[in-house]
């Protein structure tokens, strides 16, 4: 059991302290790459670990620059990543097709050079879950991916003012159309209760009384606009404030309330940290008064999360399941992989995590809910079909050659390698000593070798935990 | 003993089924599985729930076409007189429910009004987790109804004791504290790629059975996950295997699911409990077509499961209980649809019902802040079915005796 209650929150959020029983080495280093990334190859890890803790994490949050003001300045040249991504962007839009937007985003996931900013579009997609299933126009959900994109190390109030306004997401709300008359409550009640309060912060009669300020807030023809003759221009008492508010008070009135840097700071420390259990309110407090004073901007938050003593501790290396996503991307990036996107981001549909498809207004719950029989054999089933796909390649070739460029040599060597290199938690001697006989004695050419070893090792219990 | 039961007792009575059950399962229990699986019987009730996720429209479901405040209401989703397929002179189904109609004259479905709970929840999340757990207190809705119950029933060594059919999430209502029930997308999908090589797949099964160090509950939880996959998914290939049957089953998921359930029943697997959801009922906006669409899907798909488990003779130890988490609010709102409300009809489907209409209809002009009061508890459905249908003390699953709604024959 990961047992939290004796964590001190001075102790858990104090910066990482390298020590004998926690040091920083390339096990450490590919914890951290799985969490606010998806992976690290060999290479990456043994870079991690030169640069030490902070400086790998400021250069997967900062992408190079020292402090997130830098970061804008100097935008990511490495490769044209971004210009690439944009061109292929366009690409997918001129098909029309939201479906199409899946294995566009796994290749900004698999190719970027900045991973923490596709992890925290991720996390900001299934906060904000808004599904293509409903909002079938592909522009809008291009949209409201830049609008995730755009905040998503920045600050959360903008975000959710954006979100207030943002037509994907009001489409999916039924909240198109709000009238003096007959406010439409939908878009009020989820603000409160799944964006930035939950449930027990507000009551029935805040989100009829909240419902009034956003009247007269529609989209007419995809563009959002606001119709004055339907806004309801009267006095309206909500969360204990009262006045003429319109729907921007509404959301700011939101954002002030202490719950919503609470509930954010859980959210995301759920995300990085652990799964379960849920984290005493004694440890999240720390991290939701910093969220308040740095005005609910995220990236200060998340640094302090990834930088500190709980992070590296027994409470978090393997205390979360791989998402859909992780595993897939997480598997092709340690493999210095590359792979028939499309597929992928099928076969991840099947396995519970459809990128733009989020399964309804709550987003993906996480955790165990990944796992059930169908996805536990489907996500051994889909490694399995990525290493033997034709169109997967391994540092553009086989994986024969990642194995030797990054210097290994023999069966035990390979086994260990590999197991530091995708499983975050230790596995029993036996099981080690079991895929040691399996590359000594399965049959064929070097890298079908190594793929049996692989397809062996994603089968384990310890290979679905991040 | 027909060729298929015997392949069954052969897996049954295999090792690997041992291990379907929780790590946590008593010894004794394992001793005596082999005697259980020999002395298993195919006769016993099958529960078949199917979820309407999002808040069906009841209103527009079971319509009170004869009642000018539901005119007044529903001013442009409202369904005349001449269109529904009457029940009496005052209710009528949707007139996309000819199949519930027919199984309503066939005897086989009841109606159950005004179905709900006192103060009801609004929020989709709450209130199915109400209606999942039958806890009002978040504090306590770690585990289900259906997940309680089969907790306390479940004999070490049968086949999984029930089966959710669904790509979405598993349900609440069937979390349970030692039983692990299986969520199934595709049963034809629902095994290990091993390319035919029954060694590869000996030896992944043993590396996920050799015993863990320490309590890491998340390793142990996926060690029992992936071995209860290994063998739930071997029995369930071998139940496919040869099904024939004369009813046309339209073409829609659900009724693929529901023909699923029938061969696997037809087979002879003891699993006492099959779980489906058909989402989409949160009709905000435009209701008219997309209610119409899933009222079709429903009722087309479970007269088809009625009639081909009455064909091959299992549809009296069958029941077919569909609920939402809530149904909608009597007035339509502004964009021709409506929104959150409570009380709503539930559906018995079966040979072993009490067929028609049971309780209260509830009042369209006597409300609760707009929504349909409720007269009959949703505990009082669920305790008919724990204790006439699955032979079970209700109490010890509810929380308290309910007394039950009197639904069943």
């Amino acid at each position: 059991m990961n047992d939290l209650g004796a964590v001190k929150p001075d102790w858990a959020w104090a910066p990482f302290e390298p020590s004998a029983s926690q040091p920083w080495n390339r096990r450490a280093a590919a914890h951290l790459y799985r969490r606010a990334g998806f992976g690290a190859d060999s290479r990456q890890l043994d870079a991690a670990v030169k640069q030490g803790a902070e400086g790998a994490i400021k250069k997967l949050l900062y992408a190079g620059s020292s402090t997130l003001e830098d970061a804008p300045a100097k935008p990511l040249a490495k490769g044209g990543f971004t210009m690439k991504a944009d061109m292929m962007g366009s690409m997918v839009m001129s098909g029309g097709k939201p479906q199409a937007l899946g294995a566009w985003w796994l290749y900004r996931m698999l190719h970027t050079p900045d991973q923490s900013l596709e992890k925290l579009t991720l996390f900001w997609h299934g906060h904000f879950a808004t599904s293509a299933a409903k909002v079938t126009d592909a522009r809008m959900i291009k949209d409201h991916d830049t609008l995730l994109r755009r905040h998503a190390r920045g600050n959360f109030g903008q975000l959710t003012h954006g979100m207030a306004k943002d037509p994907a997401m009001l489409v999916w709300l039924d909240s198109t159309t709000n009238r003096k008359r007959r406010p439409n409550e939908n878009f009020s009640r989820e603000l409160m209760e799944l964006f930035c309060l939950r449930v027990g912060n507000y009551t029935e009669e805040d989100i009829r009384e909240m419902a009034r300020a956003f009247t007269g807030w529609e989209i007419r023809k995809g563009k959002f606009l606001v119709n004055d003759r339907q806004h309801d221009k009267g006095s309206k008492t909500f969360l204990g404030k009262t006045g003429a508010f319109k729907g921007e008070d509404a959301v700011r009135i939101v954002l002030e309330q202490p719950a919503t840097a609470r509930f954010i700071a859980r959210k995301l420390t759920r995300y990085f940290v652990c799964d379960e259990p849920e984290m005493p309110d004694a440890l999240i407090e720390p991290l939701a008064i910093l969220f308040r004073e740095n005005d609910l901007q995220v990236a200060p938050l998340v640094e302090r999360i990834l930088r500190s003593n709980l992070f590296y501790s027994k409470h978090a290396i393997a205390q979360k399941v791989r998402s859909p996503v992780e595993l897939g991307i997480g598997l092709l990036r340690s493999l210095e992989a590359t792979a028939n996107l499309q597929q992928l981001n099928q076969s991840l549909g099947q396995l519970g995590q459809a990128l733009y498809y989020p399964p309804n207004v709550k987003g993906w719950d996480g955790g165990r809910a990944w796992i059930n029989s169908s996805t536990m054999l489907g996500r051994n089933n889909l490694v399995r079909r990525l290493l033997s796909d034709k169109e997967t390649r391994f540092k553009g070739g086989d994986l024969a050659a990642v194995v030797k460029s990054a210097g290994v040599d023999g069966s035990e060597a390979t086994v260990d390698w590999l197991l530091e290199l995708l499983v975050a938690s230790e596995t029993p001697r036996s099981v080690r000593a079991s895929l040691v006989s399996l590359a000594k004695t399965s049959k064929g050419e070097p890298h079908r070798r190594i793929a049996a070893v692989i397809h062996a090792i994603s089968a384990l219990p310890e290979f679905q935990l991040s | 003993m027909s060729p298929n039961r015997r392949q069954f007792l052969k897996t049954t009575l295999g090792s690997s089924t041992l291990l379907s059950m929780s790590a946590a399962a008593p010894q004794f229990l394992l001793q005596t599985s082999a005697a259980a699986a020999t002395a298993k019987s195919s006769s016993e009730n099958v529960l078949v729930v199917i979820q309407l996720s999002g808040g069906n429209d009841g209103i527009n479901t079971v319509i009170p076409y004869a009642d000018d405040a539901y005119n007044a209401n529903r001013f442009t989703l409202r369904i005349g007189s001449g269109q529904v397929k009457k029940i009496d002179d005052q209710l009528g189904f949707h007139p996309a429910m000819g199949g519930f109609s027919d199984l309503l004259e066939d005897g086989k479905l009841s109606v159950i009004q005004g179905v709900g709970y006192p103060n009801p929840n609004r929020s989709h999340f709450s209130s199915m987790d109400i209606w999942h757990t039958c806890h009002r207190n978040e504090k306590n809705r770690s585990s289900g109804w259906l997940g309680r119950y089969l907790d306390r029933s479940t004999v070490a060594g049968s086949d999984v004791p029930a089966l959710h059919l669904g790509a979405d999430r598993q349900p609440l209502a069937l979390v349970g504290e030692n039983i692990q029930t299986p969520t199934v997308s595709s049963l034809e999908d629902f095994k290990l790629d091993v390319g035919g090589d029954a060694r590869l797949r000996e030896s992944i099964q043993k590396r996920a059975e050799i015993e863990r160090a320490g309590d890491h509950s998340l390793v142990s939880f996926m060690r029992q996950s992936s071995l209860n996959a290994l063998s739930s998914s071997e029995r369930v290939q071998e139940a496919l295997k040869g099904y024939k049957t004369s009813v046309d089953y339209p073409t829609s998921g659900l009724a693929k699911r529901l023909r699923t359930i029938a061969q696997l029943i037809d087979a002879g697997m003891n699993t006492r409990i099959y779980y489906l959801t058909l989402g989409g009922f949160d009709t905000h906006a435009n209701q008219g077509n997309a209610h119409r669409a899933l009222l079709t899907e429903l009722s087309d798909a479970v007269s088809a499961f009625v009639r081909d488990l009455g064909e091959h003779g299992h549809d009296k130890r069958a029941l077919v209980m569909t609920f939402s988490e809530f149904g909608r609010r009597v007035k339509e709102n502004a964009s021709a649809g409506t929104d959150h409300g409570a009380a709503a009809p539930m559906f018995l489907a079966g040979g072993k019902i009490k067929p028609g209409l049971i309780g209260k209809t509830p009042s369209l002009t006597d409300l609760d802040k707009g929504d349909l009061k409720h007269h009959t508890d949703f505990r009082q459905v669920y305790a008919a079915v724990l204790e006439q249908w699955l032979k079970f003390d209700s109490a010890k699953i509810l929380g308290k005796a309910y007394e039950p709604a009197d639904v069943l024959a």
